[in-house]
């Protein structure tokens, strides 16, 4: 029996991706599960595992090729046709029963029947009865309008199916301006009478996707390039589609954030010793004692100190959101490019998780292994650029986070203390922070609190969680 | 003997009104267009076996029954004589001008018109017979696929005679039977009704559901049912019919009641109006990836694009509902999908219209529809009893409701019942399209006395103060 290798989805937020690699032949015998292709979506590298097993028939994507879910990648022919079919029909029926269960239960619950209005200019009723009608219309209308937000509610979790796009309120006209424009009407939002989408409307979100504040359909817009040929030879590659996320997300944050960077220094001494004892438990535990994973745990804790940095802006809405959980992004160099997967619970964890957590993560990001998932929700990225070299620099804030840390190389410095020079080892730390809801003096004091920190690392033990805090 | 021809850019086979109106925007847009019918001219069943034949004898109808109400305001005709050569004549009349019409718009467009019969051979080839017999090869870039349907007859019936007739027989008008009984009511067999009553027939009609014209709305097909209560000297609703056989000049049939009680019936002819089907066999599509649905449609994106990339399909054959507005509509999404501009086939609100009398029209979102998806919606009816207009006109009983979402006022749907109604609808449509609001009715200013009133103030009730109704 031929079986289809369908795309499933990759991440609630990725529908589309490029094959990067297709790791089975024609020909080739696989397993469920196996791995067939590699898919690049916005920030992943994900590898797509086969549903069936069998003999590859027909691969029916090619390299660079852009693949939605539901695409297929290709045939199998499976040995024994019947059982995960059945399966999947019980599964489908099932899903369909309960899709009629919920809508009997929809029914019973609509409200009464609208009443017949009765067309004739003489009839007259008691006006006692107006006001009770009006009492029950009332409470119907409030019922009503329950329901309503309810119904509301389920169909913006749900994905968007052909019956929920139908309901978009505009004209053909607008429509047909969005399809012109690439702008996926679905996702306007309407400011017409009854939330009816207007031209305007269309225009503004094309603005807003161009310049990068909506959707991911272009890269930023650029002045015309001269021709570079003329000067000597040149060669062209597409840009990753990781590139492409990165492009956009930078070039985001740095129209929007009025970015100022601090530089400070911090004595490493402590620290260093520090590692060097506590370096054989971490090691035993499956990580390695970096100054990142310390780094994370202290920033962890700062972040405590100075909610602030944890936070996010909400210029609509004029409200700044503190986020009661504390998810730090670790900067990772790939072969891909940058990602940044995230920890989360850095501010409940001990540097052990941590230390063992950053080795993991690491490693996943530069096996491609990581899902978009992975790479979501994070708070304020700490980056270390300290394994390469440098003395500083200024990090570009991942909005709509409100700060990053950028660690360069510590060095071996004469620290001038007790009327005497003395060696000791110094990390250059680089804070970005948003203008905007942080002022400078709140920088530098977060920034010293890190640099106090590192000073006395052991009141940060090893392995309880919430420590620091007593 | 076979030709083989040069690359066209667009083939359209068949020249309904989806696959002319295909050929005639690709023209406009610039492509090299050929279209392919069996047909002498452009048409299709619309013009030549469907809604124009049907039209021009249904006005013939309309005017006998107006001709004969008129007594009731003081104006007395002789009775109606019915001369059935002159009235066949007059509508192929009819047919033949707007046919010849079209055939002009396609030779003026520079569109190339084959008269024959075309099937697939791959998904840039098609081999084509023409009238004249001779065959011919045409490879294409891109084939917009409009064959439309065909009329469906019951399992296990033969059809060989001519006492069975179907909807496009029926049209022929060849004779008047004395007695028919017509299998199906829906939009095809009410219509047909209408017009065979008047040309002096008893009509019978049974239908397999609980009522006329199953799907629509209750309340609208009342209007229709109050207004015809003579138009059938049987009807019979819940039953099927399991056997029809065909002796000397007459038609026995077999019905069977819910209560599974059979009973048989004689007369002089049936008319099968059980609804349509697509033509997707002969054409080839097995050497196609052209894919059909559960149903039989082909399956179509939004640019109704098949799975074959070379080839669209359009009208009838993609679904749902086999009404040739639609077909235009889609023929000209088509062509401009194949002549690269971002289109799409994504209506609102497609009308229907049941051409009886009185009329039924409806569009977007009905009730019972809303039922059925558990949605919540706010009615309001404006019964045609307090319109003016539909006084004059002696049209009282009709009715005018819109189906509104009770959260942002919009108009989701509309029907429509009572005289007219086919005309009346296009301002609800292009309401639903444009998502107007209850408001934007109520507050546009309708010209009185005219049935378009019950639109506005339909919309006035919605609010609770229509000027026609007085309600506490």
């Amino acid at each position: 029996m031929i079986k289809e290798i369908k795309l499933p989805e990759i991440s609630e937020s990725a529908e589309t991706g490029t094959v990067t690699e297709i790791l089975v032949e024609e020909g080739d015998q696989i397993e469920e599960e196996q791995s067939v292709i590699a898919v690049e979506t916005d920030k992943a590298s994900v590898e797509i595992p086969a549903d069936e097993g069998g003999e590859v028939q027909e691969i029916k994507v090619a390299i660079g090729d852009e693949v939605e879910t539901g695409t297929v990648i290709l045939t199998v022919e499976t040995e024994a046709g019947e059982g995960k079919a059945g399966k999947e029909e019980e599964k489908k029926e099932k899903k369909e029963a309960t899709a009629t269960e919920e809508k009997e239960a929809q029914k019973e619950e609509k409200a009464p029947e609208e009443e017949e209005e009765t067309a004739t200019a003489e009839k007259e009723e008691a006006p006692e009865e107006e006001e009770e009608k009006t009492e029950k219309e009332k409470v119907a209308e409030e019922e009503e309008e329950e329901a309503l937000e309810t119904a509301r509610e389920e169909a913006a979790a749900a994905p968007p199916d052909e019956a929920s796009k139908e309901e978009v309120p505009a004209a053909p006209s607008v429509r047909r301006l969005a399809r012109e424009l690439g702008v996926d009407i679905y996702e306007v939002e309407g400011t017409g009478p009854g939330d009816r989408i207007t031209a305007d409307d269309v225009k503004s979100y094309a603005r807003e996707m161009i310049q990068g504040k909506g959707g991911e359909a272009a890269l930023p817009e650029e002045a015309e390039l001269p021709d570079f040929s003329e000067w000597g030879a040149v060669s062209r590659e597409k840009i990753s589609n990781i590139r492409k996320a990165t492009a956009h997300k930078t070039t985001r944050s740095w129209r929007q954030i009025p970015h100022v960077t601090h530089f400070d220094e911090a004595d490493l001494s402590l620290a260093e010793s520090f590692m060097k004892d506590n370096a054989g438990e971490v090691e035993a535990a499956g990580g390695k004692l970096t100054i990142t994973a310390l780094l994370v745990k202290l920033v962890g804790e700062a972040l405590k100190q100075f909610p602030v940095f944890n936070a996010s802006l909400d210029l609509k809405n004029e409200e700044i959101i503190y986020k009661e959980y504390i998810h730090i992004g670790l900067a990772v160099d790939t072969d891909q490019g940058l990602l940044v997967p995230i920890l989360r619970d850095a501010g409940q964890k001990s540097i052990t998780e941590i230390a063992v957590e950053i080795t993991d993560l690491a490693e996943k990001a530069r096996n491609q292994e990581l899902s978009p998932e992975a790479m979501r929700g994070g708070n304020f990225i700490v980056t270390n650029l300290g394994g390469i070299g440098g003395t500083n620099f200024t990090p570009i804030i991942y909005h709509p986070q409100v700060a990053i840390l950028g660690v360069s190389r510590a060095q071996k410095k004469p620290v001038y203390s007790d009327a005497n020079f003395e060696p000791r080892t110094v990390l250059p730390l680089s804070l970005s922070y948003d203008h905007r809801i942080i002022d400078g003096a709140t920088a530098a004091r977060f920034t010293r609190w890190l640099c106090e920190a590192l000073k006395t690392p052991c009141r940060y033990s090893m392995k309880n969680s919430n420590d620091g805090k007593e | 003997m076979m030709a083989k021809n040069e690359k066209k850019e667009v083939v359209v086979i068949g020249a309904g009104p989806g696959g002319y109106a295909a050929a005639f925007m690709a023209a406009d847009l610039g492509l090299d267009t050929t279209l392919i019918d069996p047909e002498a001219q452009p048409g299709g069943v619309c013009l030549y076996r469907g809604c124009i034949p049907s039209k021009a004898l249904l006005h013939v109808a309309k005017l006998k029954r107006e001709a004969l109400e008129a007594d009731a305001f003081g104006l007395d005709f002789s009775r109606p004589e019915i001369d059935l050569d002159k009235i066949r004549s007059w509508k192929d009349e009819v047919v033949e001008k707007l046919t010849g019409g079209l055939k002009q718009l396609s030779k003026r467009r520079k569109i190339k018109y084959i008269r024959g019969m075309a099937a697939f051979k791959d998904a840039h080839t098609l081999e084509v017979e023409k009238h004249d017999g001779e065959k011919e090869e045409l490879s294409f870039q891109h084939a917009i696929l409009a064959t439309g349907s065909r009329p469906m007859s019951l399992p296990g019936i033969n059809t060989g005679s001519g006492q069975i007739l179907f909807s496009d027989d029926a049209l022929d008008i060849e004779s008047i039977p004395e007695t028919l009984l017509i299998v199906g009511g829906g939009y095809i067999g009410l219509e047909m009704g209408t017009v065979y009553a008047a040309l002096g027939a008893k009509i019978s009609i049974v239908e397999m559901t609980q009522g006329f014209l199953p799907g629509t709305d209750r309340d609208l097909v009342k209007v229709f049912a109050k207004g015809n209560e003579e138009l059938f000297e049987e009807q019979w609703f819940e039953t099927t019919v399991t056997d029809i056989e065909e002796s000397d000049e007459q038609v026995r049939v077999t019905f069977e009641n819910p209560e599974g009680e059979q009973e048989e019936r004689t007369f002089d002819k049936v008319l099968l109006a059980v609804g349509r089907k697509p033509l997707t066999g002969n054409i080839g599509l097995d050497h196609t990836g052209v894919t059909l649905d559960d149903k039989g449609f082909v399956k179509v994106n939004a640019q109704r694009q098949t799975e074959e990339p070379s080839i669209y399909a359009i009208g009838d054959i993609t679904g749902e509902p086999l009404l040739a507005h639609k077909a235009t509509h889609e023929g000209r999404v088509a062509a401009e999908a194949i002549a690269g501009k971002k289109t799409a086939y994504e209506p609102r609100a497609i009308p229907a219209v049941v051409y009886t009398d009185p009329e039924i029209a409806w569009c977007g979102l009905t009730e019972t529809q809303a039922e059925e998806q558990g949605k919540q919606v706010k009615i309001t009816r404006f019964r045609w009893s307090a319109s003016g207009r539909a006084a004059t006109i002696g049209g009282s009983t009709g009715l005018t409701k819109l189906i509104i979402d009770p959260g942002s006022d919009r108009i989701l749907g509309v029907g429509i019942a009572g005289k007219q109604a086919g005309d009346l609808i296009s301002e609800a449509v292009l309401a639903v399209e444009m998502a107007a609001l209850a408001s934007d009715l109520s507050l546009t200013i309708h010209p009185h006395p005219t049935l378009s009133e019950t639109l506005m103030e339909a919309a006035e009730a919605y609010y609770g103060h229509p000027t026609h109704i007085f309600k506490r």
